[in-house]
């Protein structure tokens, strides 16, 4: 790992607490991730590959440990703090989409915008642009249930790149998609990487998606593994 | 909010019945045993000669109907020469010029109508009104001498007749009579006169009880019961069922919206602002629901007027006041937050990792 990596975990723990028996999740995990990296969190399920990607993303705090992502050591904010981070540095891929259904995808893509000191017409501007990226431009004025699955996750997209993050996270962003669209949304999340230079880190179980990546972390009961580079 | 606006309508029109500033000095008095029971009308010449009293009239509820029993308002013999003098704000508000008085006056079978009662049965002065005894076995035909305006509907669905009629027609009736209305110079003096007359026929043969006018009036609504503390109370059972159901329905709506709260604040919407969110919205939709509910409780308001009006007189001025609207618009917007807030926040509480679990 390199002097300017986006992402530093140090020792870093995560327990849930069930009345008083601490049910540890994560131990002691230690990586760097540098910028423009692509990197797939795997591992089998119970690993912890969710919850460390919540932390990383800023949604969940670690029990202990030091979390500095894109320059900032995150247990130093507070609620608002931590919310108006993940604003201007993260985006934000589910496996689900998660689009607001009552809003079309153009208002969808300009929903992180609307906290941005950006004008209405810088803003549409914007949308335009990342829309035409994702190849939605034409679709802009549809709602969710007027999308195929496919589409959805590429509006999803387009709304996680809008604010121009540094760091998107992924959490099993094909699993609720057939193959070829699959395929089609892991094309657009490495070009995002190579052509946009996006740091990506992408929770997974299919080997196939985890491909797409250059690296492959593997937690194994909480714990880190190992660092794989993946061969092309 | 229709329901509780009606409601609270109906609670200020009541309130109205016994707040009328024109009645605030005037004086009735009655037998002490009742409304159906008669006072002799040499009592007249004791309380003219009162010193706070300005004028007094006396008036007969005679109970007529017209052609039908169904064609039921209040109709009175009255003492054509007085009648003005004690309710001259009434009828000084109409227009009713001095000739017209004095018409009726002449016409010993004269009677002056009310305008909303001559619109109803489209009668014009000059028309003879035949009426139906209800109470008393006679049906005078009158021939109407004036129409007046009153300053409030109800007190256009009237009409008086000269007391002649009903004591000439009535043996029993001659030298009897229901009520008296007395003028005073300064309403402070009502009790004080009321007290003295009250003592002064104590332990006679027809006892009377004197009461303001408003006072009198109160009590034919007080005849329904207690009906304020009743409507309070149906209001506060239908605001609470409002409540209920408004709570349940917004907790359910954000609970269904339980991801989309968490994907707002991962995407980094504070807090707040997503609770404020979520408030305007419960509040936006119980307020466009209070608002519809008051405009059709206004839309409500003619026809109780012209349909119950018809049968309970005091609900002929059954109208919504801007501040009954105001008060019934508040109530929602109260209503609104209280039923929002408790989910709202709770949601906005709850873990954002929580909330993306969610998802199904």
């Amino acid at each position: 790992m390199n002097g300017d990596a986006i992402i530093k975990l140090r020792d870093i723990a995560k327990s849930y607490w069930r009345e008083t028996l601490e049910i540890p999740v994560l131990q002691g995990i230690d990586f760097d991730i540098p910028q423009g990296g692509y990197y797939a969190l795997m591992g089998p399920s119970g690993s912890g590959k969710t919850t460390l990607l919540n932390l990383i993303a800023g949604i969940d705090r670690p029990t202990r440990g030091s979390l500095e992502v894109c320059g900032y050591e995150l247990n130093d904010f507070d609620d608002d703090e931590l919310a108006a981070w993940r604003n201007a540095h993260v985006g934000f891929i589910f496996q689900n989409y998660n689009l607001i259904p009552v809003l079309t995808a153009f208002e969808n893509v300009e929903l992180p915008l609307l906290l941005t000191p950006m004008s209405r017409r810088a803003r549409r501007a914007r949308v335009e642009e990342v829309l035409s990226l994702v190849n939605l431009e034409d679709r802009m004025l549809n709602y969710p249930r007027q999308l195929s699955g496919g589409q959805e996750q590429r509006v999803a997209i387009a709304r996680a790149i809008v604010g121009n993050p540094d760091l998107l996270v992924a959490d099993e962003p094909t699993g609720a998609l057939d193959h070829q669209n699959a395929e089609e949304i892991l094309n657009l999340m490495e070009r995002l990487n190579t052509d946009l230079g996006k740091t990506i880190l992408v929770v997974t179980h299919d080997p196939k998606a985890a491909h797409h990546a250059r690296f492959q972390i593997h937690l194994d009961k909480g714990v880190f593994d190992k660092t794989v580079e993946v061969n092309r | 909010m229709f329901l509780v606006t009606l409601l609270q309508s109906l609670l200020t029109t009541l309130d109205a019945v016994s707040n009328n500033p024109t009645s605030s000095n005037r004086l009735v008095v009655r037998h002490k045993s009742g409304l159906a029971q008669v006072l002799p009308m040499s009592y007249l010449t004791y309380l003219k000669a009162q010193p706070e009293v300005e004028s007094a009239t006396y008036l007969q509820w005679f109970g007529g109907t017209y052609k039908d029993p169904s064609n039921f308002f209040a109709n009175f013999a009255s003492d054509e020469t007085t009648l003005f003098q004690v309710f001259k704000e009434e009828f000084g508000a109409s227009g009713v010029t001095e000739d017209q008085i004095q018409d009726f006056v002449r016409d010993g079978t004269g009677c002056i109508v009310g305008k909303a009662l001559a619109d109803k049965f489209g009668w014009k002065v000059g028309d003879v009104v035949p009426l139906q005894g209800t109470i008393f076995p006679i049906s005078p035909r009158l021939t109407i001498r004036v129409i007046f305006r009153g300053t409030k509907p109800s007190q256009e669905n009237v009409l008086h007749f000269h007391y002649k009629v009903l004591a000439e027609g009535v043996p029993r009736m001659k030298g009897q009579v229901g009520t008296f209305f007395l003028r005073v110079h300064n309403a402070d003096q009502i009790p004080r006169l009321s007290a003295r007359i009250d003592n002064h026929y104590a332990n006679s043969a027809s006892e009377t009880l004197s009461e303001t006018e408003n006072a009198f009036n109160l009590s034919f609504v007080k005849m329904l019961g207690n009906i304020s503390a009743m409507i309070q109370g149906i209001t506060v059972a239908v605001l609470v069922a409002i409540l209920i159901v408004t709570a349940g329905t917004m907790s359910v709506a954000i609970r269904e919206r339980t991801t989309e709260i968490a994907v707002l604040r991962a995407m980094g919407f504070r807090t707040g602002l997503v609770l404020s969110l979520l408030l305007g919205e419960g509040m936006l939709l119980v307020g466009g629901g209070g608002i519809i509910g008051v405009g059709l409780a206004g839309l409500a308001a003619g026809g109780i007027r012209k349909g119950v009006g018809a049968s309970v007189p005091f609900l002929e001025d059954f109208s919504l006041l801007p501040s009954t609207m105001l008060l019934c618009l508040g109530i929602t917007f109260v209503v609104g937050l209280l039923s929002t807030f408790i989910p709202a926040y709770q949601a906005t509480r709850r873990p954002i990792t929580e909330g993306l679990r969610s998802i199904g």
